[in-house]
């Protein structure tokens, strides 16, 4: 997946590198930095990002003339200001100068990524943007809590599920709510055979057959509560204003079960171990 | 009131009733004749699906789970009601999704309601749950079920909640 490119133009460096390490965790990349309106002009026709974040105070000109200049070149260009202040004849004058969004310093992690995802929308989509800021969190976290609650290695793969459900031929299903922005589910979930390897390396027992069917589902809810409080907490170091938080889980045990989330924006993490697949399935509501 | 005994504890009914009333209260915006509260009972066991289950997660100061558990049937009829009365043959995606909403919009009448009582909730969305056989564990110890009486349909709620 490509990364958005952004040009941040901010004649402080500091600000440059606030806004470059609020970005680095993210689908954005920064592709230009510009300490004045020249250079931001320059660059901007040089590397042609996606969006620009725009600092009001440059030692050359303005934001708003350096804006200017920078649609007039590119009249789809996407600008964010940036400034301390931030009252109605400053938004007006922005948006004559073809400024798109205002945000007040000091800028939160979450409003600037919330506002380049919106600006960029049309550009990369929005299911781009959850699949690297808000899925890939998910990817890591359930890779290193299968490794370090049963010492066992996988392959894991991300892809869009465009079906909206999942089915389970017989095992365990383990489902947990995810509040905030944006809301969701995670749903941790294997095959019955799986599960009794899973729940016998866990709780330390000598075959799989010694493990009850309680117990089985037991271990993978303990499991996937810690996985999803993981995959959140990835999250939650990125988007530090806006706290993410999970549900106490719900558990499906059975046979021939179709698990359906529809609206949803679904993705299927499966992680290939050599007791069997375990996947997960994190799905976003769309809106706010 | 109910009183509703967990060994020495005791789950507080005045947690439950905002799920319950949230019920009592939409079903009939959407077209429905009013709801009838049958039986109540605490239950320990797993809560077994009657076909369609939809699970609604909440956290903040108020955690748990809400389960609307009905037959595929009574989905579909509800589904039918409110989607104006136009028929639902099969238990498709779309009438998968109006069972989601309505649980949704449920869940977060619930939530006002719960803030009326100085609790906040933040909600999940839906889950839904289809299979001829399939259980499903809320609680680590005991739940409420409600079975409420839709027109002559059965859904059931299995309510489990743990306050911060």
């Amino acid at each position: 997946m490509e990364k958005v490119k952004v040009m941040i133009v901010d004649d402080s460096k500091v600000s440059r590198a606030m806004l470059e390490g609020n970005l680095s965790k993210t689908n954005f990349e920064v592709c230009a930095m510009a300490k004045n309106a020249a250079e931001a002009v320059k660059l901007y026709g040089e590397t042609k990002p996606a969006v620009v974040t725009m600092d009001m105070n440059l030692p050359d000109a303005d934001g708003i003339e350096c804006s200017r200049r920078i649609h007039e070149m590119d009249p789809e260009a996407k600008i964010v200001m940036i400034s301390a202040m931030k009252d109605a004849s400053l938004v007006a004058k922005g948006r004559e100068a073809g400024i798109s969004a205002f945000l007040q310093k000091p800028i939160s992690t979450n409003d600037l990524i919330d506002t380049l995802m919106i600006l960029c929308q049309n550009k990369v989509g929005k299911v781009a943007v959850l699949r690297e800021s808000y899925a890939k969190p998910f990817v890591r976290a359930l890779q290193q809590g299968i490794f370090s609650l049963i010492g066992v290695h996988s392959e894991v793969e991300l892809t869009l599920d465009e079906r909206h459900f999942l089915d389970m031929s017989g095992g365990v299903a383990v489902i947990i709510g995810l509040t905030g922005y944006p809301n969701g589910r995670a749903i941790v979930s294997m095959e019955s055979e799986t599960m009794h390897k899973f729940s016998m390396i866990m709780l330390d027992k000598e075959s799989p057959s010694a493990v009850t069917e309680e117990e089985g589902s037991d271990s993978v809810e303990e499991a996937a509560n810690i996985i999803v409080g993981r995959g959140v907490s990835n999250i939650n170091d990125v988007f530090k204003d806006k706290e993410m938080r999970i549900t106490p889980p719900g558990t499906i045990v059975g046979s021939n079960i179709r698990i359906a989330s529809p609206k949803l924006t679904t993705f299927r993490i499966v992680a290939k171990t050599r007791i069997g697949d375990i996947e997960m399935n994190v799905g976003f509501a769309e809106g706010e | 009131m109910w009183d509703l005994r967990k060994g020495n504890d005791q789950m507080d009914a005045k947690l439950v009733n905002p799920f319950v009333d949230a019920f009592v209260a939409v079903m009939p915006q959407m077209g429905f004749p009013e709801p009838k509260r049958m039986k109540m009972s605490v239950k320990t066991k797993n809560a077994v699906s009657l076909g369609v289950a939809v699970i609604v997660g909440f956290t903040k100061q108020l955690r748990g789970n809400i389960v609307y558990n009905m037959s595929e049937d009574t989905a579909k009829f509800i589904a039918s009601t409110m989607m104006m009365g136009m028929p639902v043959a099969a238990f498709d995606e779309m009438a998968q999704s109006a069972i989601s909403e309505m649980s949704n919009m449920l869940t977060a009448n619930a939530a006002t309601n719960l803030t009326g009582l100085g609790l906040e909730a933040d909600i999940s969305t839906p889950s839904l749950s289809i299979g001829p056989d399939f259980q499903v564990k809320i609680s680590d110890d005991n739940y409420l079920t409600v079975d409420m009486d839709l027109g002559g349909h059965l859904v059931e709620l299995d309510i489990a909640v743990e306050q911060q």
